[in-house]
């Protein structure tokens, strides 16, 4: 442990960027796209309104009032009732909170393990690399919705297990995409130096290749986040996710599409405000790439 | 060439391999008793015994995966558990339709992607070209489920020029179609864009130009044509990716596709039906998949430079 000590200067030597260099800069471009401040601030705002819900929403989100059961955009329900008087407006900002919690938390899951394979398969690799990427091949082979209808299939429709199914389902390809980040710094001069001269392989990878991920992970990272608010409304439409009376968008989208000849509203504003989010998350996400990945193509 | 498609077929078979344990396998991965689920809590111990010596799952692990994937090779997937009825009949029931739904998607997707491509590249940083991208991103932010039933609501419902969803006949299968074909046709857009810029900047463009050739000749015989190579292998992958896209796209407007078929099995927890839905969709999706590579490597051999890095 001593001897690592002794050699922790030159390792920062040799290490190709300061840390905090690297987030001063990122944050000053950033802050300079206009689409990303633009973009951040509106993410921001809509995860206030998810944590403010009860302040904010106009009644209880599974209120019913008998007397404007499926009644248009009015002054008392700016956005209308669904076809048991529930107040759209207030379901839509409860919505913000499920819809959110839950895909943040599938994209933890793609996002712990998914770096964690990457990151060993690349380190590693030989037989270890062939092998987790082999079952990330077998994985992928397969549509994702596929790979998520068959996860919800083993453990049953619920709205947690849908969260699991989108987050496993995301895994292979992101490993795919971290292992591939991760292979260009492993041929990096800095990390065989650092190997030479002993350093530890936990020190490896905490210091030299996370910090060197970070600008792929991050991006990968907000792209992945539109793609689990699709897929877990999209199982809640289908009726695999979010079970009624739950507010999440998805299931509301579904409940819309069964009155959507009586009342536009109940399929219209659930669906503005998923692909308002969505459409906010992939723009910054693209921000995000023309930073840290300037030369692949969208 | 040929070591490239030996090697390409070999890996595809692998993955087929894999897969097919994945689908064994998926009965096995159920928390507590898959019989019990099967058939609900109120099941006698004798129903659940001649179910469970029905699938096989009272035997060795290894003996019931020789078991399915040899029954597998002569077309037998299994006996469907809510209708009796073989899994394989049942699938290639609604196969045709799911095809049907993704090719004619695939076409919408081609003509709107190649189009704005061209379009935005032709215009490159205007107005133009900065609405084509907003509406790649728009396409893959919007849901393909919303999208559709807003086309519902505005040309079935407001203008009545398309039926209500319930047929499958050809003016049923415009609105799905488009609905398919508008979100997969953002890639499509995005690389034929970015395609042609590149290749617009090139000499021979510019010596087209100054021989006075006309924009469209050039932007149709001299630029796309070298510009369509990786685009034909992206339809080709998209197609793969639009068989999948139909599960949703099927529940909107109650297509009687692989889709609808896999819900329903889902939700009456009917597993030789969901495990034969996902061998069959994993082999459909990886022939293809080896399909288009061996085509690209056919029709632009540097592509097997590319192999190595996988």
């Amino acid at each position: 442990m001593a001897k690592l000590e002794t050699y922790k200067p030159i390792q920062a030597r040799v290490a190709p960027k300061d840390p905090i260099k690297i987030k001063s800069d990122t944050l000053r471009k950033l802050l300079k796209d206009k689409r990303a401040v633009v973009c951040i601030l509106f993410l921001v705002i809509v995860a206030l309104i998810g944590i403010l819900a009860p302040l904010l929403a106009p009644f209880d989100p599974e209120e019913q009032f008998y007397e404007s059961i499926l009644q248009g955009p009015s002054k008392e329900h700016l956005l209308g009732t669904d076809a048991i008087g529930r107040d759209v407006l207030s379901r839509l900002v409860y919505g913000v909170r499920v819809t959110l919690t839950v895909s943040m938390l599938a994209v933890a899951i793609t996002f712990f393990l998914g770096t964690f394979i990457g990151l060993l398969s690349a380190y590693v690799g030989g037989w270890l690399d062939n092998v987790l990427m082999r079952i990330m091949d077998i994985l992928l082979a397969l549509p994702s919705i596929i790979l998520a209808l068959a996860i919800v299939a083993i453990l049953g429709p619920s709205l947690t297990n849908a969260m699991i199914a989108v987050g496993v389902a995301s895994i292979p390809g992101f490993a795919r995409l971290i292992r591939g980040a991760a292979l260009s710094i492993k041929s990096s001069g800095f990390v065989e130096a650092s190997r030479s001269i002993g350093s530890s392989h936990s020190w490896i990878l905490r210091r030299q290749f996370l910090p060197n991920v970070a600008g792929v992970l991050l991006v990968y990272t907000t792209l992945f986040i539109g793609v689990a608010i699709l897929d877990t409304a999209a199982l809640s439409f289908i009726g695999l996710g979010a079970q009624p009376p739950t507010p999440e968008w998805g299931t509301m989208l579904s409940e819309g599409k069964n009155y959507m000849y009586d009342a536009w509203w109940l399929a219209t504003f659930p669906g503005i405000a998923i692909t308002i989010v969505v459409f906010s998350v992939n723009f910054l996400g693209d921000a995000l790439r023309d930073i840290f990945d300037p030369k692949s193509t969208r | 060439m040929k070591h490239f498609i030996i090697n390409r077929v070999l890996s595809g078979i692998l993955v087929i391999f894999g897969i097919s344990v994945f689908s064994f396998l998926l009965i096995h991965f159920i928390p507590g008793d898959p019989v019990k689920i099967m058939l609900g809590i109120n099941a006698s111990p004798e129903q659940v015994e001649k179910l469970n010596h029905h699938l096989g799952l009272d035997k060795p692990l290894l003996v019931q995966y020789w078991q399915y994937i040899t029954n597998a090779f002569q077309g037998d997937f299994g006996t469907s558990l809510k209708t009796g009825r073989p899994v394989l009949i049942e699938i290639l029931d609604r196969f045709p339709e799911t095809v049907k739904l993704a090719i004619f998607g695939l076409f919408v997707a081609v003509v709107i992607g190649v189009s704005l491509g061209i379009v935005a590249a032709k215009f490159k940083d205007s107005f133009i070209d900065k609405m084509c991208t907003a509406f790649a991103t728009l396409g893959i932010s919007i849901p393909s489920f919303w999208l559709g039933i807003l086309l519902v609501l505005v040309f079935s419902v407001k203008l009545a020029w398309f039926p209500i969803a319930n047929g499958t006949g050809f003016r049923d299968l415009i609105l799905p179609a488009f609905t398919l074909g508008v979100v997969a046709s953002t890639m499509i857009m995005r690389l034929t864009r970015n395609g042609m810029v590149e290749v617009l900047s090139n000499d021979y463009i510019r010596t087209a130009r100054a021989k006075g050739l006309d924009d469209g000749l050039i932007l149709f015989r001299h630029a796309l044509r070298n510009v369509l190579i990786p685009v034909v292998t992206v339809i080709g992958l998209q197609l793969a990716a639009l068989l999948g896209g139909t599960v949703i796209i099927e529940q909107v407007f109650n297509w009687p596709g692989l889709g609808t078929l896999a819900i329903g099995a889902i939700m009456s927890r009917d597993f030789p039906l969901i495990q034969g839905i996902v061998l069959f969709m994993g082999v459909m999706y990886v022939t293809i998949n080896i399909l288009v590579d061996v085509l690209y490597s056919i029709i632009d051999p540097r592509v097997e430079m590319g192999t190595k890095e996988a």
